[in-house]
Protein backbone atom coordinates (compact mmCIF):
# COMPACT_ATOMS: atom_id res chain seq x y z
CA UNK A 1 0.00 0.00 0.00
CA UNK A 2 1.14 3.50 -0.69
CA UNK A 3 1.27 5.10 2.72
CA UNK A 4 2.40 8.40 1.21
CA UNK A 5 -1.12 9.02 -0.07
CA UNK A 6 -2.63 11.40 2.52
CA UNK A 7 -6.20 10.29 1.84
CA UNK A 8 -5.36 6.63 2.30
CA UNK A 9 -3.39 7.47 5.43
CA UNK A 10 -6.31 9.40 6.87
CA UNK A 11 -8.71 6.57 6.07
CA UNK A 12 -6.51 4.03 7.80
CA UNK A 13 -6.08 6.35 10.79
CA UNK A 14 -9.84 6.90 10.95
CA UNK A 15 -10.60 3.17 10.95
CA UNK A 16 -7.80 2.47 13.41
CA UNK A 17 -9.19 4.99 15.89
CA UNK A 18 -12.78 3.91 15.24
CA UNK A 19 -11.66 0.34 15.93
CA UNK A 20 -12.79 -1.26 12.68
CA UNK A 21 -9.22 -1.73 11.46
CA UNK A 22 -8.39 -5.15 12.88
CA UNK A 23 -5.97 -8.02 12.69
CA UNK A 24 -2.76 -7.70 10.70
CA UNK A 25 -3.92 -4.41 9.14
CA UNK A 26 -4.23 -2.91 12.63
CA UNK A 27 -0.75 -4.10 13.56
CA UNK A 28 0.65 -2.72 10.30
CA UNK A 29 -0.83 0.69 10.97
CA UNK A 30 0.52 0.67 14.53
CA UNK A 31 3.98 -0.10 13.20
CA UNK A 32 3.58 2.62 10.58
CA UNK A 33 2.83 5.10 13.36
CA UNK A 34 6.16 4.37 15.01
CA UNK A 35 8.04 5.55 11.92
CA UNK A 36 5.69 7.93 10.10
CA UNK A 37 4.98 11.33 11.66
CA UNK A 38 2.20 11.84 9.10
CA UNK A 39 0.46 8.65 10.28
CA UNK A 40 0.77 9.76 13.91
CA UNK A 41 -0.65 13.19 13.12
CA UNK A 42 -3.63 11.62 11.33
CA UNK A 43 -4.23 9.17 14.19
CA UNK A 44 -3.87 11.76 16.96
CA UNK A 45 -6.28 14.05 15.17
CA UNK A 46 -8.99 11.39 14.97
CA UNK A 47 -8.41 10.47 18.60
CA UNK A 48 -9.01 14.09 19.56
CA UNK A 49 -12.02 14.37 17.27
CA UNK A 50 -13.75 11.30 18.72
CA UNK A 51 -13.04 12.07 22.37
CA UNK A 52 -16.41 13.71 22.92
CA UNK A 53 -18.25 10.47 22.26
CA UNK A 54 -16.41 8.85 25.16
CA UNK A 55 -17.29 11.84 27.29
CA UNK A 56 -21.00 11.24 26.81
CA UNK A 57 -20.68 8.18 29.07
CA UNK A 58 -21.33 8.55 32.76
CA UNK A 59 -18.07 8.01 34.69
CA UNK A 60 -17.88 4.83 36.79
CA UNK A 61 -15.89 4.72 40.03
CA UNK A 62 -13.44 1.79 39.95
CA UNK A 63 -13.20 -0.70 42.81
CA UNK A 64 -10.48 0.03 45.34
CA UNK A 65 -8.53 -3.04 44.26
CA UNK A 66 -7.61 -1.44 40.92
CA UNK A 67 -5.47 1.31 42.40
CA UNK A 68 -4.10 -1.07 45.03
CA UNK A 69 -2.93 -3.36 42.25
CA UNK A 70 -1.51 -0.56 40.11
CA UNK A 71 0.40 0.72 43.09
CA UNK A 72 1.59 -2.76 44.01
CA UNK A 73 2.77 -3.50 40.50
CA UNK A 74 4.62 -0.25 40.02
CA UNK A 75 5.84 0.66 43.44
CA UNK A 76 6.69 -2.69 44.85
CA UNK A 77 4.28 -3.79 47.55
CA UNK A 78 2.65 -7.14 46.95
CA UNK A 79 -0.75 -6.35 48.43
CA UNK A 80 -2.77 -6.62 45.24
CA UNK A 81 -5.83 -8.79 44.87
CA UNK A 82 -5.56 -11.56 42.30
CA UNK A 83 -6.79 -10.83 38.84
CA UNK A 84 -9.32 -12.88 36.92
CA UNK A 85 -8.13 -16.19 35.54
CA UNK A 86 -9.39 -15.26 32.10
CA UNK A 87 -7.11 -12.25 32.18
CA UNK A 88 -4.17 -14.37 33.28
CA UNK A 89 -4.78 -16.70 30.36
CA UNK A 90 -4.72 -13.74 28.06
CA UNK A 91 -1.53 -12.40 29.57
CA UNK A 92 0.18 -15.73 29.15
CA UNK A 93 -1.02 -16.01 25.58
CA UNK A 94 0.36 -12.58 24.89
CA UNK A 95 3.66 -13.43 26.54
CA UNK A 96 3.89 -16.56 24.43
CA UNK A 97 3.35 -14.62 21.24
CA UNK A 98 6.16 -12.16 21.87
CA UNK A 99 8.14 -11.22 18.88
CA UNK A 100 11.58 -12.74 18.96
CA UNK A 101 14.05 -10.10 19.92
CA UNK A 102 17.64 -10.24 18.83
CA UNK A 103 20.04 -11.10 21.58
CA UNK A 104 21.63 -7.99 22.95
CA UNK A 105 24.89 -8.05 24.77
CA UNK A 106 25.26 -6.22 28.03
CA UNK A 107 28.28 -4.15 28.80
CA UNK A 108 29.82 -3.38 32.13
CA UNK A 109 31.59 -0.27 33.16
CA UNK A 110 33.59 -0.10 36.31
CA UNK A 111 33.80 3.32 37.81
CA UNK A 112 35.41 4.82 40.84
CA UNK A 113 33.28 4.67 43.97
CA UNK A 114 31.47 7.95 44.25
CA UNK A 115 28.22 8.80 46.03
CA UNK A 116 26.74 6.21 43.70
CA UNK A 117 28.64 3.40 42.09
CA UNK A 118 27.72 2.18 38.65
CA UNK A 119 26.72 -1.44 38.91
CA UNK A 120 26.00 -2.00 35.27
CA UNK A 121 25.28 -0.19 32.07
CA UNK A 122 22.80 -2.17 30.06
CA UNK A 123 22.52 -1.79 26.34
CA UNK A 124 23.01 -3.27 22.94
CA UNK A 125 26.71 -2.49 23.03
CA UNK A 126 29.07 0.05 24.51
CA UNK A 127 28.00 2.68 22.01
CA UNK A 128 24.28 2.24 22.70
CA UNK A 129 23.65 2.25 26.45
CA UNK A 130 19.99 2.15 27.53
CA UNK A 131 19.94 1.94 31.33
CA UNK A 132 22.55 2.77 33.91
CA UNK A 133 22.08 0.89 37.17
CA UNK A 134 23.73 2.51 40.17
CA UNK A 135 23.98 1.49 43.78
CA UNK A 136 24.80 3.19 47.02
CA UNK A 137 27.50 1.89 49.34
CA UNK A 138 25.05 -0.15 51.42
CA UNK A 139 23.28 -1.79 48.47
CA UNK A 140 20.01 -0.65 50.04
CA UNK A 141 18.63 0.81 46.85
CA UNK A 142 19.27 0.93 43.13
CA UNK A 143 19.08 4.05 41.04
CA UNK A 144 18.08 3.31 37.49
CA UNK A 145 18.65 5.99 34.88
CA UNK A 146 17.47 5.81 31.32
CA UNK A 147 20.48 6.87 29.28
CA UNK A 148 19.41 5.91 25.77
CA UNK A 149 16.29 5.68 23.61
CA UNK A 150 14.14 2.84 24.95
CA UNK A 151 12.17 1.16 22.21
CA UNK A 152 8.62 0.86 23.48
CA UNK A 153 7.30 -2.65 22.90
CA UNK A 154 3.52 -2.16 22.91
CA UNK A 155 1.95 -3.83 25.90
CA UNK A 156 5.24 -5.06 27.34
CA UNK A 157 7.52 -4.15 30.20
CA UNK A 158 11.25 -4.55 30.64
CA UNK A 159 12.07 -6.37 33.87
CA UNK A 160 15.45 -6.51 35.59
CA UNK A 161 16.64 -9.74 37.23
CA UNK A 162 19.47 -10.66 39.54
CA UNK A 163 20.95 -14.03 38.58
CA UNK A 164 22.42 -15.43 41.80
CA UNK A 165 24.93 -18.21 41.28
CA UNK A 166 23.22 -21.58 41.57
CA UNK A 167 19.78 -20.14 42.34
CA UNK A 168 16.68 -18.96 40.51
CA UNK A 169 16.51 -15.41 39.12
CA UNK A 170 15.10 -12.82 41.47
CA UNK A 171 13.21 -9.84 40.10
CA UNK A 172 14.67 -6.43 40.79
CA UNK A 173 11.58 -4.76 39.39
CA UNK A 174 10.62 -3.11 36.14
CA UNK A 175 12.92 -0.86 34.17
CA UNK A 176 11.52 2.59 33.42
CA UNK A 177 11.09 3.82 29.86
CA UNK A 178 12.27 7.30 30.71
CA UNK A 179 13.79 9.42 33.42
CA UNK A 180 15.34 8.20 36.61
CA UNK A 181 13.92 5.89 39.20
CA UNK A 182 15.09 4.82 42.60
CA UNK A 183 14.10 1.42 43.94
CA UNK A 184 14.58 0.32 47.51
CA UNK A 185 15.71 -3.29 47.63
CA UNK A 186 14.03 -5.84 49.83
CA UNK A 187 16.14 -8.16 51.98
CA UNK A 188 15.61 -10.96 49.45
CA UNK A 189 16.59 -8.74 46.55
CA UNK A 190 19.70 -7.55 48.37
CA UNK A 191 20.71 -11.11 49.12
CA UNK A 192 20.10 -12.20 45.55
CA UNK A 193 22.05 -9.31 44.11
CA UNK A 194 24.87 -9.89 46.59
CA UNK A 195 25.12 -13.49 45.40
CA UNK A 196 24.71 -12.64 41.73
CA UNK A 197 27.43 -12.48 39.16
CA UNK A 198 25.05 -11.41 36.41
CA UNK A 199 21.92 -9.37 35.85
CA UNK A 200 19.47 -9.85 33.01
CA UNK A 201 16.64 -7.96 31.34
CA UNK A 202 13.60 -9.78 30.00
CA UNK A 203 10.48 -8.60 28.19
CA UNK A 204 7.36 -9.26 30.24
CA UNK A 205 3.65 -8.46 30.25
CA UNK A 206 2.75 -5.02 31.60
CA UNK A 207 3.45 -4.88 35.30
CA UNK A 208 6.08 -7.57 35.11
CA UNK A 209 6.29 -11.33 35.04
CA UNK A 210 3.08 -12.93 36.28
CA UNK A 211 4.95 -15.95 37.66
CA UNK A 212 7.86 -14.38 39.52
CA UNK A 213 10.29 -15.92 37.04
CA UNK A 214 11.24 -14.57 33.62
CA UNK A 215 8.57 -15.57 31.08
CA UNK A 216 9.55 -13.51 28.04
CA UNK A 217 12.71 -13.33 25.94
CA UNK A 218 15.86 -12.33 27.77
CA UNK A 219 17.33 -9.47 25.80
CA UNK A 220 20.31 -8.47 27.92
CA UNK A 221 22.66 -10.43 30.16
CA UNK A 222 25.42 -8.48 31.84
CA UNK A 223 28.20 -9.63 34.15
CA UNK A 224 28.53 -7.69 37.38
CA UNK A 225 31.73 -6.50 38.92
CA UNK A 226 32.51 -8.15 42.27
CA UNK A 227 30.21 -6.51 44.76
CA UNK A 228 31.70 -4.95 47.81
CA UNK B 1 -20.93 20.85 39.63
CA UNK B 2 -22.20 17.37 40.25
CA UNK B 3 -25.09 15.86 42.05
CA UNK B 4 -25.40 17.90 45.28
CA UNK B 5 -29.11 18.19 44.68
CA UNK B 6 -29.52 14.45 44.47
CA UNK B 7 -30.16 14.49 40.74
CA UNK B 8 -27.96 12.53 38.43
CA UNK B 9 -24.52 14.07 38.23
CA UNK B 10 -23.64 16.31 35.36
CA UNK B 11 -20.93 14.71 33.29
CA UNK B 12 -20.06 17.12 30.57
CA UNK B 13 -17.40 19.68 29.88
CA UNK B 14 -17.68 21.11 33.38
CA UNK B 15 -16.45 17.83 34.83
CA UNK B 16 -13.75 17.23 32.30
CA UNK B 17 -10.38 17.46 33.98
CA UNK B 18 -8.57 20.52 32.74
CA UNK B 19 -6.21 19.87 29.91
CA UNK B 20 -3.40 21.86 31.53
CA UNK B 21 -3.77 19.91 34.77
CA UNK B 22 -3.61 16.55 33.00
CA UNK B 23 -0.58 17.66 30.98
CA UNK B 24 1.20 18.72 34.15
CA UNK B 25 0.34 15.42 35.84
CA UNK B 26 1.66 13.42 32.89
CA UNK B 27 4.87 15.47 32.92
CA UNK B 28 5.29 14.70 36.61
CA UNK B 29 4.66 11.00 35.94
CA UNK B 30 7.37 11.12 33.29
CA UNK B 31 9.64 12.56 36.01
CA UNK B 32 8.79 9.52 38.17
CA UNK B 33 6.54 11.32 40.63
CA UNK B 34 4.30 8.58 42.01
CA UNK B 35 1.94 11.03 43.69
CA UNK B 36 1.15 12.48 40.26
CA UNK B 37 0.02 9.08 39.02
CA UNK B 38 -2.36 8.75 41.95
CA UNK B 39 -3.86 12.17 41.27
CA UNK B 40 -4.14 11.39 37.58
CA UNK B 41 -5.87 8.14 38.47
CA UNK B 42 -8.38 9.95 40.66
CA UNK B 43 -9.14 12.38 37.83
CA UNK B 44 -9.47 10.07 34.86
CA UNK B 45 -9.90 6.45 36.00
CA UNK B 46 -13.73 6.81 36.27
CA UNK B 47 -13.87 8.21 32.74
CA UNK B 48 -11.72 5.40 31.38
CA UNK B 49 -13.66 2.73 33.27
CA UNK B 50 -16.91 3.95 31.72
CA UNK B 51 -15.35 3.61 28.27
CA UNK B 52 -13.96 0.16 29.05
CA UNK B 53 -17.17 -1.20 30.55
CA UNK B 54 -19.04 -0.06 27.49
CA UNK B 55 -16.66 -1.98 25.26
CA UNK B 56 -16.05 -5.08 27.35
CA UNK B 57 -19.47 -5.44 29.02
CA UNK B 58 -17.90 -6.93 32.12
CA UNK B 59 -16.72 -4.90 35.07
CA UNK B 60 -14.01 -7.36 36.10
CA UNK B 61 -12.44 -7.38 32.64
CA UNK B 62 -12.78 -3.62 32.35
CA UNK B 63 -11.06 -3.11 35.70
CA UNK B 64 -8.24 -5.45 34.72
CA UNK B 65 -7.68 -3.40 31.60
CA UNK B 66 -7.88 -0.18 33.60
CA UNK B 67 -5.17 -1.51 35.90
CA UNK B 68 -3.05 -2.36 32.92
CA UNK B 69 -3.57 1.03 31.35
CA UNK B 70 -2.33 2.86 34.42
CA UNK B 71 0.78 0.72 34.59
CA UNK B 72 1.33 1.64 30.96
CA UNK B 73 0.64 5.32 31.60
CA UNK B 74 3.39 5.31 34.19
CA UNK B 75 5.78 3.60 31.83
CA UNK B 76 4.95 5.70 28.80
CA UNK B 77 4.16 9.10 30.29
CA UNK B 78 7.33 10.52 28.77
CA UNK B 79 6.01 9.64 25.32
CA UNK B 80 2.98 11.88 25.63
CA UNK B 81 3.46 14.96 23.47
CA UNK B 82 1.10 17.81 24.36
CA UNK B 83 1.63 19.30 20.91
CA UNK B 84 0.09 16.28 19.27
CA UNK B 85 -3.20 16.04 21.07
CA UNK B 86 -5.22 16.32 24.23
CA UNK B 87 -4.05 14.27 27.21
CA UNK B 88 -7.50 12.83 27.81
CA UNK B 89 -7.69 11.68 24.19
CA UNK B 90 -4.31 9.99 24.62
CA UNK B 91 -5.49 8.24 27.79
CA UNK B 92 -8.88 7.20 26.43
CA UNK B 93 -7.24 5.89 23.27
CA UNK B 94 -4.76 3.85 25.27
CA UNK B 95 -7.66 2.25 27.12
CA UNK B 96 -9.75 1.66 23.98
CA UNK B 97 -6.88 0.08 22.03
CA UNK B 98 -6.10 -2.20 24.93
CA UNK B 99 -9.74 -3.27 25.07
CA UNK B 100 -9.73 -3.90 21.32
CA UNK B 101 -6.64 -6.08 21.63
CA UNK B 102 -8.25 -7.95 24.49
CA UNK B 103 -11.45 -8.53 22.53
CA UNK B 104 -9.34 -10.21 19.91
CA UNK B 105 -8.18 -12.76 22.46
CA UNK B 106 -11.26 -13.29 24.59
CA UNK B 107 -14.44 -11.81 23.29
CA UNK B 108 -17.17 -12.20 25.87
CA UNK B 109 -20.58 -13.28 24.68
CA UNK B 110 -22.55 -10.12 24.10
CA UNK B 111 -26.21 -9.54 23.49
CA UNK B 112 -25.80 -7.05 20.72
CA UNK B 113 -29.47 -6.27 20.37
CA UNK B 114 -29.74 -5.23 24.01
CA UNK B 115 -26.94 -2.80 23.88
CA UNK B 116 -27.91 -1.07 20.65
CA UNK B 117 -31.12 0.18 22.19
CA UNK B 118 -29.51 2.63 24.55
CA UNK B 119 -27.38 4.33 21.95
CA UNK B 120 -29.44 6.80 20.06
CA UNK B 121 -30.50 9.01 22.98
CA UNK B 122 -26.86 9.79 23.65
CA UNK B 123 -26.66 11.64 20.41
CA UNK B 124 -29.50 13.93 21.31
CA UNK B 125 -27.53 17.03 22.05
CA UNK B 126 -29.10 20.15 23.37
CA UNK B 127 -30.10 22.05 26.46
CA UNK B 128 -28.11 24.46 28.57
CA UNK B 129 -25.86 21.76 30.01
CA UNK B 130 -24.51 21.01 26.57
CA UNK B 131 -24.16 24.47 25.17
CA UNK B 132 -20.62 24.97 26.42
CA UNK B 133 -19.51 21.78 24.72
CA UNK B 134 -21.20 22.70 21.51
CA UNK B 135 -18.74 25.53 21.17
CA UNK B 136 -15.73 23.25 21.44
CA UNK B 137 -14.47 20.52 19.16
CA UNK B 138 -16.40 17.94 21.17
CA UNK B 139 -19.65 19.61 20.28
CA UNK B 140 -18.52 19.78 16.70
CA UNK B 141 -18.18 16.01 16.61
CA UNK B 142 -21.73 15.50 17.83
CA UNK B 143 -23.09 18.05 15.40
CA UNK B 144 -21.24 16.40 12.54
CA UNK B 145 -22.49 12.97 13.61
CA UNK B 146 -26.02 14.27 13.55
CA UNK B 147 -25.59 15.21 9.91
CA UNK B 148 -24.96 11.59 9.05
CA UNK B 149 -28.05 9.46 8.32
CA UNK B 150 -29.16 7.49 11.38
CA UNK B 151 -28.34 3.94 10.18
CA UNK B 152 -24.83 4.91 9.13
CA UNK B 153 -24.27 6.93 12.29
CA UNK B 154 -25.42 3.97 14.32
CA UNK B 155 -22.66 1.87 12.73
CA UNK B 156 -20.02 4.42 13.70
CA UNK B 157 -21.23 4.54 17.29
CA UNK B 158 -21.35 0.74 17.53
CA UNK B 159 -17.75 0.64 16.35
CA UNK B 160 -16.38 3.44 18.51
CA UNK B 161 -18.31 3.02 21.71
CA UNK B 162 -19.07 -0.70 21.77
CA UNK B 163 -15.88 -1.77 20.04
CA UNK B 164 -17.67 -3.87 17.43
CA UNK B 165 -15.96 -5.16 14.29
CA UNK B 166 -17.44 -4.71 10.82
CA UNK B 167 -18.94 -8.20 10.96
CA UNK B 168 -20.44 -7.67 14.40
CA UNK B 169 -21.96 -4.39 13.28
CA UNK B 170 -23.41 -6.12 10.22
CA UNK B 171 -25.08 -8.70 12.45
CA UNK B 172 -26.29 -6.04 14.88
CA UNK B 173 -27.93 -3.87 12.23
CA UNK B 174 -28.98 -6.68 9.90
CA UNK B 175 -27.17 -5.39 6.83
CA UNK B 176 -24.68 -7.19 4.57
CA UNK B 177 -21.02 -6.88 5.57
CA UNK B 178 -20.13 -5.07 2.35
CA UNK B 179 -22.82 -2.48 2.95
CA UNK B 180 -21.61 -1.83 6.48
CA UNK B 181 -18.01 -1.50 5.34
CA UNK B 182 -18.88 1.06 2.70
CA UNK B 183 -21.22 2.93 5.09
CA UNK B 184 -18.40 3.22 7.60
CA UNK B 185 -15.90 4.32 4.99
CA UNK B 186 -18.21 6.93 3.48
CA UNK B 187 -19.41 8.19 6.87
CA UNK B 188 -15.84 8.71 7.99
CA UNK B 189 -15.15 10.73 4.85
CA UNK B 190 -18.23 12.84 5.50
CA UNK B 191 -17.17 13.26 9.11
CA UNK B 192 -13.70 14.42 8.10
CA UNK B 193 -15.22 16.97 5.69
CA UNK B 194 -17.54 18.24 8.42
CA UNK B 195 -14.84 18.36 11.10
CA UNK B 196 -12.53 20.19 8.72
CA UNK B 197 -9.33 18.83 7.22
Amino acid sequence: MNYENPELLDRLAAEHVLGTLRGPARRRFERLCTRSPAARVARDRWEDDWLMLSRTLRPVQPSARVWTNVSAQLFGTRAGAPRGSRWRTWQLATAASLIAVALIVGVIYREQPAPLQTLAVLGRDAAHPLWRIERGKQLAALTIRVVGPIEAVPGKSYELWALPRGAAPVSLGLLPAGGQYQRTLSEAQRAALGAADKVAVSIEPPGGSPTGAPTGPVIIVATLPALG
Amino acid sequence: MSGEDGKSPAYGAADEPQRAELEALLARCAARDAAALETLYARVAPILLAVLMRMLKRRDLAEDVLQDVFVKVWQQASQFDPHRGRPLAWLVSMARYRAIDLQRAARPAVAITDMSLALEPQLQVGGPADSAELLGTGGLLLRCLEQIAAPQRHCLVLAYQEGLTHSEIARAVGEPLGTVKSWVRRSLLALRRCLGS
